[in-house]
């Protein structure tokens, strides 16, 4: 199939010499993969490193965590950028493992580029790594612990070893039962299987150290009061949707005044109309009235915060449209959207309203909620924004973990000893195989090591020494052997308490392999126009 | 001495290319687009990336859909153009085939261009092609396979449809998975053939095992704040009003009043209306109301009153679609309840789907509706899963309507190739030259997609043939064991109207290209440079 010889005219750039390009993309593709993959291995691991990211502002964003890592780096090359599609799919699906995710990815590809200099046909690649995948998974599953989710002690030890990758992982016993009370509280333990973690309110609030983090078990509203009662008791709370101010049509209007009395009754009006509308919600018995932020005219003018002030009404106004909806579950109350709405029944009675001072900024936290919803709120606190930053992430992850677990109640054992074990199964179930499928299964087992490679390097430990321990001592049957970081040993990874969901591990898998496997196939990066 | 000079008959700046050059020209740009998509071809054809340049810049598609890939670059040959147009058309039509109509075209200018050299006149090639695609259509009639009047059979072929069309895509892995949903869903919508009843939405997260197929139709959005969260035996009025405020259009009118009080009162005269907007609505005997714009707090609160479940915001697509197969009617006025169809479900209820929460419309009229929730772990995964999954319902779509079947895997147009030939033979005159040309450009097909597997394509071509020719017309290729098998036994089948429009496309945009003998590209428009102030 001779390719013509190009005419005089007009070069035609979408020719190219036939054998030679699918073989450049594809090596292209697979660098960029793996150049990505190396910039987020040394992160993995409980002593893995954190990275500076400086932002296009000359923001700073320090983490350790792989997702947020990749999505600031900004990537342009497609192929890369898949990755970082992977590792946001891995935040999505288990929250957690954003990290090993993409580090499994390079090694994988780092496999199959192996595979393809010895002539192997990609799609034969392709075909064997997703047989490969599923097998592991099967052999994963068959690793796993179930777990109970009423065995509190269990789900911290998974929070904890999360937790402990993490900059703030030596406050892990702190942010750890946080976690784990914070979703047993949202869902009922019988019959959940998932969790909606926008039922958990995380509030970031400078000042304080992460150990002053707190779980509170009623409503924290992210504004400050805005008169000068900060503190009731035995509250009666109103969530108003209407404004506090002086009327506004919604057409445009104009009021004359013509002379100087006019002016003056102007005025007296205004305040009239105001004062009528405090007096209601005084004689409806509210003492804490809650106001949705309105984007048309001022929520609450001066002159009914000095009302509500004299009636001795905390006010916390400009709530979020979007807020409306998780405060109104975790109150148990319902918004009030107009005047006549407004009547004793629906109000909603709580113990204590307070405003509480954190540094420079102050928040408002609602407890002691007669009829609470299945909500909590957590405060964080950091010295500094970076560690704040960092730490909600953390806990984030934390809260995902314990969420896999409530999805898929079941535990794996942590510090590589997943993915030693299968190495070695992976690699004997390759022996019994035929063809180019055996060569593939096998890289895909060694591929897998990287995970305690990895590990083994960031804690400065001898990888090849370590990990060819731990293979001993798996194929020894220890199966529950893994990487101590911490004793910088071999040893039962099950005793040290270092478990983490199957979720993660499986789904890691999965995603992995999938991604590996569409980068495999591409043969061509075609330039488009729109 | 004037009379020497050239005469320029073209503006300046138009262009012209003659005969030989212009033939070349196109002849150059068809195949290079057909070597562009040649390799996704087959089971084992690859993808390509889709980098966006200029206004989405950065943006990735990974795929190997072929009309997908020649709408997306730039082309600015006339030729290459053609083929991009009837890829586009083949897609239209019957949604599958983009590759194969590409590649079989720039194939077949490939062997004219070997017949010009020879000194053939297109229009001896034109008449010869003509011959021979029609005995290669009849061939493929004789060939195809009706199994429409029996109700099991066919649906046996709607899966081998399927499994073969989703094979050469990202699904291939998953493809008994896919061609079960696909069919599943084709199944529902009857005879009617109305794709807009199955709804795809794509959640990230997960693995493509995890998509799923739900009878109903789900709807990105969520229920007013203390409403009703589920309805049962629902009864739905889709809106498109505003129920913020009702404004006077009229441009700039505006109140002027006197004092505040006055103010105060056209608020509550506001409200008043707004009210009464709510009553009538709720006139309309419902416990539902899905409206398309903002639906403000206040109404929001009444319609809680009144325990209706009210949905604001919901797209122009989502209500569309809602209005179809619930059996409902969009109203914008509301003063004549008796006249508006309303429409009816028994369930509505939020899933949970990742980490989307979706309201789920069961128990819809329209029974052929249905929703697929496509799972991927990336966006060019979920992507590419949608339009692969969008060819195998075009094709099950279009085989439903023309039931007739043909084997794949290179077999009918091996079985076509042959026929020529052996017309070919009889034939006398040059044409019968264009005549093996065409079949062996059709023969190209199956050594493509041999090729993409990394086979000796020759060596399985040749065997395919000797066997077509001792009458073994079921005969073709067997991509997984790299040798050649009988379709009929590993189920690899074909729509027939999708192998037709292939055919019939490719010759004629291959006869178009080939009949071209001047091209003349007129001169680009003038841009002044505006030096107006700003």
């Amino acid at each position: 199939m001779g390719v013509p010889k190009q005419s005089g005219n007009r070069p035609s750039g979408l020719m190219s010499s036939k054998n030679q390009k699918p073989i450049e993309i594809r090596s292209s593709n697979i660098r960029a993969g793996k150049a990505l993959a190396d910039a987020v291995r040394t992160s993995l691991g409980p002593r893995g490193m954190d990275k500076m990211i400086q932002g296009p502002k000359g923001d700073v964003t320090i983490t350790n965590d792989g997702a947020t890592i990749l999505e600031q780096m900004k990537v342009m090359h497609p192929s890369a950028k898949m990755l970082v599609n992977l590792s946001k799919a891995q935040d999505v699906e288990a929250g957690d493992g954003t990290t090993s995710v993409v580090v499994m990815a390079g090694s994988l590809l780092e496999a199959a580029e192996k595979l393809l200099k010895k002539g192997i046909h990609p799609t034969t690649i392709s075909e064997a790594f997703q047989k490969a995948a599923v097998k592991s998974v099967e052999i994963l599953t068959e690793m796993a612990v179930p777990v109970d989710l009423s065995d509190r002690e269990k789900l911290m030890q998974a929070a904890n070893t999360s937790l402990n990758s993490k900059v703030v992982s030596q406050h892990s016993s702190e942010l750890s039962p946080i976690a784990v009370d914070a979703v047993l509280k949202v869902i009922n333990p019988n019959q959940a299987n998932n969790v909606d973690l926008n039922d958990i309110k995380v509030i970031k609030k400078l000042g304080g150290t992460v150990d002053d983090t707190e779980l509170v078990e009623g409503l924290v509203l992210n504004e400050k009061a805005s008169g000068n009662v900060k503190k009731v008791e035995k509250a009666k709370i109103g969530l108003i949707q209407f404004q506090v101010s002086p009327p506004k049509t919604d057409m445009d209007n104009q009021v004359i005044v013509s002379d100087y009395a006019a002016m003056d009754r102007v005025l007296r009006e205004e305040r009239a109309y105001i004062l009528n509308i405090v007096k209601q919600i005084k004689k409806a018995g509210c003492n804490v009235l809650l106001i949705q932020k309105s984007i048309l005219r001022d929520a609450l003018s001066d002159l009914a915060v000095h009302f509500f002030d004299k009636m001795k009404i905390m006010v916390v106004k400009d709530i979020e449209r979007e807020d409306i909806d998780y405060v109104c579950k975790t109150l148990g109350c319902r918004p009030i959207a107009s005047l006549d709405h407004f009547t004793a029944e629906n109000l909603v009675a709580a113990d204590l309203v307070e405003e509480q001072m954190s540094g420079p900024s102050k928040f408002v936290k609602v407890t002691g909620i007669a009829h609470q919803g299945r909500t909590v709120s957590v405060i964080m606190r950091g010295s500094n924004k970076l560690v704040l930053e960092e730490a909600d992430r953390s806990l984030h992850d934390a809260l995902c973990v314990i969420r896999c677990l409530v999805k898929k109640k079941f535990l794996i054992a942590g510090g590589g000893a997943p993915e030693t074990e299968l190495y070695l199964k992976l690699t004997d179930y390759a022996n019994t195989l035929i063809g180019a499928d055996s060569y593939c299964f096998k890289a895909y087992a060694e591929a897998l090591e990287v995970v305690p490679y990895t590990l083994a390097e960031n804690a400065g430990l001898n990888p090849i020494a370590t990990v060819t321990e731990l293979r001993n001592r798996h194929a020894l049957g220890e199966t529950m052997s893994g990487i101590n970081v911490r004793k910088g040993a071999i040893t039962n990874i099950l005793d040290e308490n270092v478990v983490q969901p199957l979720l993660v591990s499986t789904s890691a898998i999965n995603l992995a392999s999938e991604t590996v496997r569409s980068i495999l196939k591409i043969d061509d990066i075609v330039n488009t126009v729109s | 001495m004037v009379s020497l000079n050239p005469v320029r008959v073209l503006k300046h700046e138009a262009d012209e290319e003659k005969a030989e050059t212009a033939r070349l020209s196109s002849f150059v740009g068809a195949m290079a687009i057909g070597d562009l998509v040649k390799s996704t071809l087959g089971p084992k054809g690859m993808d390509k990336i889709l980098w966006g340049m200029g206004r989405n810049e950065g943006e990735v598609q990974v795929t190997n859909d072929g009309a997908t890939i020649l709408k997306a670059v730039g082309v600015d040959n006339p030729a290459a153009k053609v083929l991009v147009n009837m890829s586009r058309v083949q897609d239209d039509e019957v949604g599958d085939g983009t590759t194969s109509v590409t590649v079989l075209a720039s194939e077949l200018i490939r062997e004219a261009e070997k017949l010009i050299d020879m000194r053939i006149h297109p229009q001896t090639v034109v008449a010869g092609w003509r011959l021979a695609s029609k005995v290669a259509l009849n061939a493929l009639e004789t060939a195809a396979l009706d199994h429409g009047s029996d109700a099991e059979k066919f649906r046996e072929d709607l899966m081998n449809i399927a499994r073969t069309t989703l094979s050469s895509k990202i699904l291939s892995q998953h493809k008994d998975f896919f061609s079960k949903m696909a069919v599943d869903a084709v199944m529902r919508l009857k005879k009617s053939g109305n794709l807009d009843a199955i709804q795809i939405i794509k959640v990230p997260g997960g693995t493509l095992e995890e998509s799923f197929l739900d009878e109903g139709f789900l709807l990105d959005k969520k229920p007013g704040v203390h409403q009703p969260q589920k309805v049962e035996k629902a009864k739905i009025l889709i809106a498109n009003t505003p129920m913020d405020t009702d404004k006077i259009k009229v441009f700039g009118s505006r109140v002027r009043v006197e004092n505040v009080a006055k103010v105060a009162e056209i608020e509550v005269a506001e409200k008043e209306k707004m009210k009464d907007k709510v009553d009538q609505i709720c006139q309309h005997d419902i416990n539902v109301f899905v409206n398309r714009q903002l639906i403000y707090n206040y109404p929001e609160q009444l319609f809680a009153d009144k325990g209706v479940m009210a949905i604001e915001h919901a797209d122009f697509d989502g209500i569309e679609r809602l209005a179809l197969v619930t059996g409902g009617e969009i109203v914008s006025t509301f003063g004549n309840p008796e006249l508006v169809k309303v429409g009816k479900c028994d369930l509505i209820e939020q899933v949970h789907i990742g980490d989307h929460t979706l309201l789920k419309f069961s128990g819809v009229p329209l029974g052929e509706a249905c929703s697929i929730v496509l799972r991927g772990a990336t966006e060019q995964i979920i992507n590419e899963a949608e339009r692969s999954l969008h060819d195998a319902l075009c094709v099950l779509t279009s085989t439903v309507k023309e039931t007739r079947t043909v084997f794949g895997g290179g077999c009918s147009e091996m079985l076509m190739a042959n026929a020529v030939e052996k017309k070919a033979s009889e034939t006398p005159g040059k044409e019968a030259r264009a005549m093996e040309a065409f079949a062996t450009a059709l023969r190209q097909l199956p050594s493509t997609i041999a090729e993409n597997g990394g086979f000796d394509a020759a060596q399985l071509v040749s065997e395919l043939r000797a066997l077509h020719t001792q009458g073994k017309i079921t005969m073709g290729l067997d991509m997984n064991a790299g040798s050649v098998g009988d379709m009929a036994q590993l189920g690899i089948t074909e729509s027939f109207s999708v192998k037709r429009q292939v055919l019939l496309s490719a010759s004629e945009a291959a006869e178009m290209i080939l009949r071209v003998d001047d091209i003349i590209r007129a001169a680009p428009r003038k841009r002044v440079q505006d030096r107006g102030h700003c």
